[in-house]
């Protein structure tokens, strides 16, 4: 600004910004909702280091329809677990002379010696501690590599506690083989074909029966090697063992169906909803400027014009004739944004156009005019910021029409597919079973969310109209 | 009279068909996406695509089909759904009452209670009344209604069925599966399942009608004729419904006029949360599938509800505000 104004023209503009604070800090209602505008903008600012996951890619942060963190306080629900993550290292129970590396990354290097089959064991123990999950998720990545002449199997056994019904269940098998290969492996509970392995039912779930006791789990993992010749040999690496047993709650707001998180989605919804309304305002406000500004001070045929127009505009179906357009031209933010803008100017418009045909006959335009100045000079100089203040009171309580506009259409699917919104949240909470499993933490927080930033907006634009608007001014 | 009506319908006729071509515009002129994209399959060999092209008479010059175009919807013949291809006009038939249903009575209901509030609001100010009307009105700038008929679904039909065993208000349909045979009890059965759709649009409606009233209330209490009249000794009663409120009539048959796109989008939200059988809810199935014909149709008659309703007012406020001249230029 300093580099922009002079110094006296800085001078008045502080005082007039100053003279306007004074008038607005009285309104309690609008301090409150500036209050309320500020978090919501720090929240938007702030979004990416807040919140701990992607709000789009990252689902399986926890169980399908996780519970918020805090439901743990209630106590039907005292021992559900959050999602726990099992780093697992292994140890050697025989073959202890083929590993030439520990630590993140065992590398067992076999040479053969004899023509006998020879196996390498490791096991890892860990206590698992909570009720049984719905669910585990097992991963390891293996490579084979340095093969001559042998053959190799593997698989993966886990062990129950020790006790008189302890039980073994083979997670994962690499039958045998002759040539190089790696993978990541995967092991899912909820994979059918992981299910139909252990011989369970259709509507069996396997986790809550593998993991059905409290204590010291065994993960078993053994390599076979037959070898062909006395020179066989193989090098296995093995990488990043875990074993992930998501939780029944999660996070702040828990989560989805998918079990993606629902905080991080709300707070990134910010954003949006944030940028969207206030976006949409700006435009239909320039656009409403400029049409009431022009219409009201030539008059005549253009004003003709432009009223029918506007009364035109005010018999469209808004939303049913947005959703066309949306639907032909492609679900973008930015045409969202262009659309909501163009069926939200005309109330402005005649506002404006009211104002600036009283402006039109003040005392002090004739005497511009008098004094020769030109039409653009008075429009620019003596019109346009005589209507600002108004327009800018407008501008703000009309954000929220575009906030639910935009809310509205992203409940109906009709958003833009790359960006989390509130709306999209509503609108996958409704199309993804939200209400059958009562998941009310993932409808209630994204609708007060957007209710509370459109009150906020209208609590600061109606107490801005009653600052700058003299007609209500004067009634109090 | 007559002539100032003559000219209303002649200009509401006007906007409607401005309103016909643009949905002509939009849907074959620049759209994007080829009108006949929903039913044309790329795999179809050239000359299939001729022949239906043909079919379609999307093979006409521009100028052709546009006149044939109006003179079919000014005529009701909506053509054949791409998805059904049953006549639009039969499908709609049957659809169109239960949506005119919906928005009947969602808009009686708002102002029924909506101005009632109002008026008790303007005329006690300041006390709890007037604190409720403030109260309702930002709720209705603020909470999108399909949050709160999503809320109301939730509590109401989905956790007292799995808490309760039964549904206080049922989830979504216009009725139950055999409708009850006895006419009463088809009534009761309907108007059970209208209940929460209805119940939802008028909460999350009425406070913008109480706020509304309580402002020009509030105004027209300040004139000098009120001041007058009470002066004359009347009672409050007489100054407050005979004098104030009867001036704040005209403006606010605008504002039903005005209310109705809004209306629209929220019975149109309604029937799509709801699962109700009427035409918002079959734009936005047929929109998805790229039924262009339905489409149309259905952006015909919303405009055409619209410019009825908004006639209507205009009529009205030539009837309750004395002040027009009949005939006159407004």
């Amino acid at each position: 600004m300093a580099f922009i104004f002079s110094k006296e023209k800085r001078i008045v503009y502080s005082r007039k910004i100053s003279g306007f604070w004074e008038e607005f800090r009285r309104k309690k209602i609008g301090l409150f909702g500036l209050a309320i505008l500020i978090f919501y903008i720090v929240l938007a600012v702030v979004a990416p280091w807040i919140t701990p996951y992607d709000p789009i890619i990252k689902s399986r942060q926890a169980e399908d329809f996780a519970m918020p963190g805090w439901m743990t306080i209630f106590p039907q629900y005292r021992n559900y677990p959050a999602s726990k993550e099992y780093l697992l290292y292994w140890n050697v129970e025989q073959g202890r002379d083929f590993i030439t590396n520990w630590g993140e990354t065992v590398v067992v290097e076999y040479k053969a010696q004899t023509m006998t089959t020879v196996d390498v064991e490791l096991s890892t123990k860990f206590s698992y501690n909570e009720i049984p999950p719905n669910a585990f998720y097992f991963k390891f990545a293996w490579t084979a590599s340095d093969l001559e002449s042998t053959e190799y199997s593997l698989r993966v056994t886990l062990f129950t506690p020790e006790g008189e019904n302890r039980t073994d269940w083979l997670m994962w098998r690499q039958p045998a083989l002759k040539t190089t290969k790696g993978e990541h492996v995967y092991v899912e509970s909820v994979n059918p074909f992981f299910r139909d392995m252990l011989g369970f039912e259709m509507q069996q779930n396997p986790a809550p029966i593998i993991f059905s006791q409290k204590g010291e789990y065994t993960l078993l993992l053994r390599m076979r090697f037959k070898p062909d010749t006395k020179t066989a040999r193989c090098q296995i690496d093995l990488e990043n063992t875990q074993l992930f047993v998501p939780g029944r709650v999660h996070g702040v707001l828990g989560c989805d169906d998918t079990g993606a998180d629902l905080f991080s989605q709300l707070v990134h919804g910010t954003r949006i909803s944030l940028v969207i309304g206030v976006l949409c305002a700006v435009v239909s406000a320039s656009i409403g400027i400029i049409v009431g500004v022009i219409t009201g001070y030539f008059g005549g045929l253009v004003d003709e014009a432009m009223m029918r127009l506007v009364d035109i505009l005010l018999c469209l179906p808004f939303l049913p004739l947005l959703l066309t357009l949306v639907f032909l031209y492609g679900k973008n933010i930015f045409y969202i944004v262009i659309f909501i803008a163009i069926f939200g100017w005309q109330g402005l418009a005649r506002m404006i156009r009211s104002q600036v045909l009283s402006l039109r006959e003040t005392a002090f335009i004739e005497c511009a005019r008098a004094a020769g100045a030109s039409r653009t000079y008075i429009i620019m100089k003596h019109l346009v910021p005589n209507v600002l203040p108004v327009a800018f009171a407008s501008l703000v309580l009309s954000v929220p029409g575009a906030i639910l506009f935009e809310a509205a259409l992203s409940f109906l699917g009709f958003g833009d597919p790359r960006v989390p919104t509130w709306g999209k949240m509503l609108h996958h909470a409704y199309g993804f079973g939200a209400f059958t499993r009562l998941a009310w933490w993932w409808i209630i927080p994204p609708g007060l969310a957007i209710t509370t930033l459109c009150l906020a907006f209208v609590f600061v634009g109606h107490s801005l109209d009653e600052v700058v608007n003299p007609r209500l001014r004067r009634r109090r | 009279m007559r002539e100032y009506l003559i000219r209303r319908i002649v200009i509401s006729i006007l906007i409607l068909w401005i309103i016909a071509s643009l949905n002509f515009v939009i849907f074959q002129v620049v759209s994007p996406v080829s009108p006949v994209s929903g039913i044309i399959n790329p795999k179809f060999t050239p000359e299939v695509k001729r022949k239906l092209l043909e079919i379609y008479g999307l093979l006409e010059p521009l100028h052709i089909r546009y006149l044939k175009y109006i003179r079919n919807m000014f005529t009701w013949q909506f053509g054949f759904s791409f998805n059904t291809m049953a006549p639009v006009a039969e499908e709609m038939s049957w659809r169109l009452p239960s949506t005119v249903l919906l928005l009947g009575s969602a808009m009686v209901a708002t102002v029924i209670v909506g101005i009632p509030i109002g008026i008790l609001a303007a005329s006690r100010r300041g006390s709890k009344m007037d604190v409720f009307a403030i109260g309702s009105g930002l709720v209705t700038w603020g909470v999108p209604i399909f949050f709160i008929q999503l809320l109301f679904m939730l509590f109401f039909s989905y956790y007292s069925y799995i808490m309760w065993g039964f549904q206080i208000f049922p989830a979504g349909g216009m009725g139950t599966a055999p409708p009850p045979s006895n006419p009463l009890a088809y009534m009761a059965d309907v108007a059970w399942h209208l209940a929460m759709p209805l119940l939802t649009l008028v909460i999350g409606s009425f406070g913008s009608w109480a706020l509304y009233t309580r402002s020009l209330l509030l105004d027209a209490l300040t004139q000098d004729y009120v001041v007058t009249a009470r002066a004359k000794g009347l009672t409050e009663r007489t100054v407050l419904y005979r004098h104030a409120f009867r001036s704040t009539l005209p403006p606010m048959v605008t504002m039903i006029a005005l209310n109705i796109p809004g209306i629209i989008s929220g019975a149109m939200i309604t029937e799509w949360i709801f699962n109700l059988p009427g035409i918002g809810r079959w734009y936005l199935n047929s929109l998805m599938a790229a039924d262009y014909p339905v489409v149309q149709a259905v952006l015909f008659i919303y405009a055409f509800l619209m410019i009825f309703a908004n006639l209507v007012s205009d009529l009205m406020y030539g009837v309750l505000d004395p002040r027009i001249r009949v005939g006159a230029r407004r």
